[in-house]
C-alpha cells in the first residue's frame, strides 16, 4: 500500500484496529466475564445456589423428563418455516436424547432433538430443552434468564445477533483482524525486548496510554493470539461451510462409513424396541475408564435413535483434569446395554483439535488458571481500550485546531464501549435483582425486560457519551469520562447491595459459607467500584491540569 | 501518517481483494486440503480440522500480503484465481474418490 | 494442600525470574538501584537466574497438572508476574532491592 512495508502495517494496525477494536472491547470483555458464567448464573437465579451435582439416575428420573419434554413456542415458530406443511401437535420421534453436566453447575441440562415431519431439508430437527434440579428432577421455574451462559456467553462469541447468524460473522471477522492487529503491532514495536516493562504514567498522556497498550498486548501476546485464532478454529465450520456445500457428497460418504465402520447406525431401522438400563450402560463406562486408570465422571450422555432396533447410548467422560474436551466415549446397543464400541485414542490431529478447541471453551477444573484466564481477558480489553486513548489523544488537539470532529467521535465512541459496557452489563444485573419472579400479564416475560435494560443503558450511556464529549473537540479531557467512571462505581456497589436484599445472601454469609460462585461476582463487583473511584479521582487531577503548551504527537511506529 | 497517492477508492479496492480474494484462496485451500488429505487415507474429520487450522492461518498471511504487496492486480489474481483453481481440483478429486468408493 | 503451595511456588518463581530479567536492563536497574554500579557479568548473571527461575516454575506447573494444563497455566503465570514487575518497577521500584540483596548500594 505505502512503499514503506512498516508504514503499511502500521496503517492498518491503526485503521482496522480502530474499527473492530469497538466490536473487540465487547468480545474480550463478555468472554472474560464468560469463564465465570455459570458462576454468574447462580448469582442471577438465586433458586440455584446449591453445589454442583453427579450426573443423576437416567432411569430412575431423567427417562420420565425426557419422555415428557416438548419444543416451546419460541423453538415452533423458527422450524414452522422449514417445513412442507404443519408442525404435529407432538413430537413423538426424538432423534436424540443429550445431558450434559459441568463440575461448576448444579444444574443439569437436558435436550432433546425431534425429526421435523415434511422437513425441507431432511437434517433438520427441532428442539427441547429443560434445566432441572438434579436433586429431585424440578424443572427450573421457566423465565429465569441464565445470565452468563445464556447472554453473556452468547453475547460473546455472536453479539446476540441471530438473524442468518450474522453476528458471528461480525465477531470472526474482528478475530481475524485481532490476528492481524497482533501480528502489525509486533512488526510496529521496534522495542519488543527492551520494553517489555516499561509504564511510565507520569509522562504524557499519549506516552503513558501508548506504554500501557504494549504493556497489555505484549505480557499475554500467546493467550490473545490463540484465543482469536482458536475462537475461528471452533467455528470455521460457519465461516467455510465447505463440508456441507461443495464437499457434501464427500462428507455423507463419510457418515455412511464411518456407521458401517463404527457399528453405530447412522438411520433408524424404523422397528421398535425398548430402552434397557442406562444407569447400567453409565456404570460399565465408569468402570471401563477405571480400568484405564482414567477414572472419571460422566460428562455427557447421549441416546440416539431414541425407541428404535439401532438406538444406541453414549456415554462420554467428563474432562475436568486435561484441556481436552469430553472425551473417551463409550458406545451400548440401546435396546440390550451390550458393548457396542469403545472410542480409540485420539490421532494426533484430533489431540491438536481437541486441545486447541478445549483451552478456548474451559471444560477444565482449575480454579488458577479460570483466573489467569480473566486477567488475560481483561488484559485484552485494556489493550484495545488503550488503543483507543492513544488514537483519541494523539489527534484531538490537531483536529480542534482544523475544525474536525474525527477525535471527538472516537472517544464518545470509546466512552460507550468501555464504561458504558460496564453501565448496561451492572445495570442488567441490578434488574435482575429488582424485577418480580413474574411479571404482570401484559408485560414482555423477566428474561426478555432484563435484556432490554441491558441494551437500553447502553444506548442511554452511548447518548451520555456524545453529549459529554464536546470538550474533545476543544482538544481537551472529555467530563463523560469521570462521569461514568462515577456512575459505574455506584452501580458496581449496588448490585451486590441488590443481591443481599433481595437474598439475604451479604458477603458475610456467601464467604463465611464458602459459596464462592455469589461471594466470588459480589467481591469483583466491589473490586470493580473501587478502581473506578480510583479512576475518577485520577481523571479528576488530570482534568485540573494546565493544558501542555507543546503537544508532540507521538509517531506510533517510532514507539 | 499521511499520503497523498491514498484515495478511498485504493483503501477499497486494497480491502476488497484482502477480504474476498482472501476468502476465495482459504476456501479453495480448505477444500482442496480436505479432498487431497482424506483421498491419502487421513479420517475425514481430522482432514477438515487440520485445513481448518491451516487455512485460517493462511487467510491472515493473505490479508496481510494483500496489503504489503506492490501490485494489487498480481495479488488479486492468485487469491483469486488460486483459490478457484484449488476448489475446482478439490471438484475433482472430490468426483475420483465418489467414483472409486461408491 | 501441597498442590496450591506447588502453584504458589510456581506463580512465585515466575514473579522472581521476570523480576530478574528486568533487572539486567540498564533502564530497571537503575530505577530499582539508583546509581549503584552494575557489571556486565551480573547482568549476564542475573538473566541466568531470570531463565533458571521460569524453567523452575515450568517444572513446578508439570508436577501439579497434566502436562496440557500445566503449560497453559505457565504461560499465563508468565503474563500475570510480567505485569506485576511492571507495575511494581512502575510504582514501587525499591521493593526488588531484595531480589539483587547480595549486591553493594555502591558509592555514594
Amino acid at each position: 500500500m505505502f512503499a514503506n512495508f512498516r508504514h503499511t502495517m502500521a496503517w492498518l494496525h491503526t485503521w482496522f484496529g480502530l474499527a473492530l477494536g469497538l466490536v473487540l472491547m465487547v468480545v474480550f470483555f463478555f468472554g472474560s466475564l464468560s469463564v465465570f458464567d455459570r458462576e454468574i448464573d447462580r448469582w442471577a437465579i438465586p433458586d440455584t445456589r446449591y453445589e454442583p451435582q453427579p450426573m443423576p439416575s437416567f432411569d430412575k428420573m431423567l427417562a420420565p423428563i425426557f419422555k415428557d419434554m416438548q419444543p416451546d413456542a419460541a423453538a415452533r415458530a423458527m422450524t414452522a418455516p422449514l417445513a412442507d406443511g404443519p408442525l404435529p401437535e407432538r413430537f413423538d420421534t426424538p432423534r436424540s436424547w443429550g445431558a450434559y453436566t459441568t463440575h461448576r453447575d448444579p444444574v443439569l441440562l437436558l435436550f432433546a432433538g425431534y425429526e421435523v415431519p415434511h422437513a425441507k431439508d431432511h437434517e433438520t430437527a427441532i428442539w427441547a430443552n429443560r434445566t432441572v434440579d438434579p436433586r429431585t428432577g424440578e424443572a427450573l421455574p421457566v423465565d429465569r434468564l441464565k445470565v452468563g451462559s445464556e447472554f453473556f456467553y452468547p453475547l460473546h462469541y455472536s453479539l446476540t445477533l441471530d438473524w442468518k447468524n450474522i453476528g458471528y460473522w461480525i465477531v470472526g471477522f474482528s478475530a481475524l483482524m485481532m490476528l492481524m492487529a497482533l501480528v502489525t503491532g509486533v512488526i510496529m514495536h521496534r522495542k519488543f525486548f527492551r520494553e517489555l516493562f516499561t509504564f511510565r504514567p507520569h509522562k504524557s498522556t499519549q506516552r503513558s496510554m501508548l506504554d500501557l497498550h504494549n504493556l497489555t498486548g505484549v505480557v499475554a501476546l500467546p493467550f490473545h493470539f490463540f484465543f482469536a485464532f482458536t475462537g475461528l478454529v471452533i467455528f470455521a465450520y460457519i465461516y467455510f461451510p465447505v463440508m456441507h456445500t461443495q464437499l457434501t457428497p464427500l462428507h455423507d460418504r463419510h457418515e455412511q462409513l464411518e456407521a458401517k465402520e463404527t457399528g453405530l447406525p447412522h438411520d433408524r431401522a424404523g422397528v421398535a424396541a425398548p430402552l434397557a438400563s442406562v444407569d447400567a450402560m453409565v456404570a460399565e463406562a465408569q468402570r471401563r475408564w477405571a480400568a484405564k486408570g482414567m477414572a472419571g465422571d460422566v460428562g455427557y450422555l447421549n441416546i440416539q435413535h431414541v425407541g428404535d432396533a439401532n438406538s444406541y447410548v453414549s456415554v462420554y467422560r467428563a474432562g475436568t483434569d486435561r484441556v481436552q474436551l469430553a472425551g473417551e466415549g463409550i458406545h451400548f446397543k440401546a435396546s440390550t446395554g451390550e458393548l457396542l464400541r469403545e472410542d480409540p485414542p485420539p490421532t494426533v490431529v484430533a489431540r491438536i483439535n481437541e486441545f486447541l478447541t478445549g483451552l478456548h471453551l474451559q471444560h477444565f477444573k482449575h480454579w488458577l488458571l479460570r483466573w489467569l484466564y480473566v486477567l488475560g481477558g481483561l488484559s485484552g480489553c485494556a489493550c484495545i481500550a488503550t488503543g483507543l486513548f492513544f488514537f483519541v489523544e494523539k489527534r484531538k488537539r490537531h483536529h480542534a485546531k482544523q475544525g474536525v470532529s474525527g477525535a471527538r467521535i472516537v472517544d464518545a465512541l470509546a466512552v460507550t464501549v468501555v464504561t458504558g459496557m460496564l453501565v448496561a452489563t451492572l445495570s442488567m444485573l441490578i434488574a435482575n435483582r429488582l424485577l418480580p419472579d413474574v411479571m404482570p400479564a401484559g408485560w414482555p416475560l423477566r428474561g426478555a425486560m432484563e435484556k432490554t435494560i441491558f441494551w437500553g443503558s447502553w444506548l442511554v450511556a452511548g447518548a451520555h457519551a456524545y453529549l459529554r464529549t464536546a470538550a474533545v473537540a476543544a482538544g481537551r479531557l472529555a467530563p463523560a469520562w469521570r462521569e461514568q467512571c462515577l456512575a459505574v462505581a455506584a452501580l458496581a456497589v449496588a448490585a451486590p447491595l441488590m443481591n443481599w436484599i433481595t437474598t439475604g445472601d451479604h458477603l458475610l454469609r456467601t464467604i463465611g459459607s464458602g459459596y464462592w460462585p455469589v461471594a466470588g461476582a459480589d467481591l469483583f463487583m466491589l473490586a470493580g467500584a473501587a478502581l473506578a473511584v480510583l479512576a475518577a479521582r485520577k481523571l479528576q487531577q488530570r482534568a485540573e491540569r494546565p493544558l501542555a503548551v507543546k503537544n508532540v504527537a507521538l509517531e506510533a511506529k517510532h514507539a | 501518517m499521511t499520503s497523498t497517492t491514498l484515495t478511498h477508492r485504493h483503501i477499497a479496492s486494497r480491502t476488497a481483494v484482502a477480504l474476498l480474494g482472501g476468502y476465495v484462496f482459504t476456501w479453495g485451500l480448505i477444500a482442496l486440503g480436505v479432498a487431497l488429505l482424506y483421498s491419502a487415507g487421513m479420517e475425514f474429520h481430522d482432514a477438515e480440522h487440520l485445513s481448518y487450522i491451516v487455512g485460517l492461518l493462511a487467510f491472515l498471511l493473505a490479508f496481510l500480503v494483500a496489503f504489503a504487496a506492490r501490485g494489487l492486480r498480481r495479488v488479486a489474481l492468485v487469491l483469486v484465481g488460486g483459490g478457484a483453481l484449488m476448489a475446482a481440483a478439490a471438484s475433482w478429486v472430490q468426483g475420483l474418490i465418489i467414483a472409486a468408493g461408491a | 494442600m501441597p498442590d496450591a503451595l506447588m502453584l504458589l511456588a510456581a506463580l512465585l518463581a515466575c514473579v522472581l525470574g521476570m523480576g530478574w530479567f528486568a533487572l539486567s536492563m540498564d533502564v530497571h536497574w537503575a530505577q530499582v538501584r539508583g546509581d549503584a554500579p552494575r557489571s556486565p557479568a551480573l547482568a549476564g548473571t542475573l538473566r541466568l537466574l531470570g531463565g533458571a527461575a521460569l524453567l523452575l516454575s515450568l517444572v513446578l506447573c508439570l508436577t501439579v497438572d497434566s502436562p496440557s494444563i500445566a503449560v497453559l497455566v505457565w504461560f499465563m503465570a508468565l503474563a500475570g508476574a510480567t505485569l506485576g514487575v511492571a507495575f511494581t518497577l512502575t510504582w514501587r521500584a525499591s521493593i526488588l532491592k531484595m531480589l539483587v540483596f547480595w549486591t553493594s548500594t555502591g558509592a555514594r
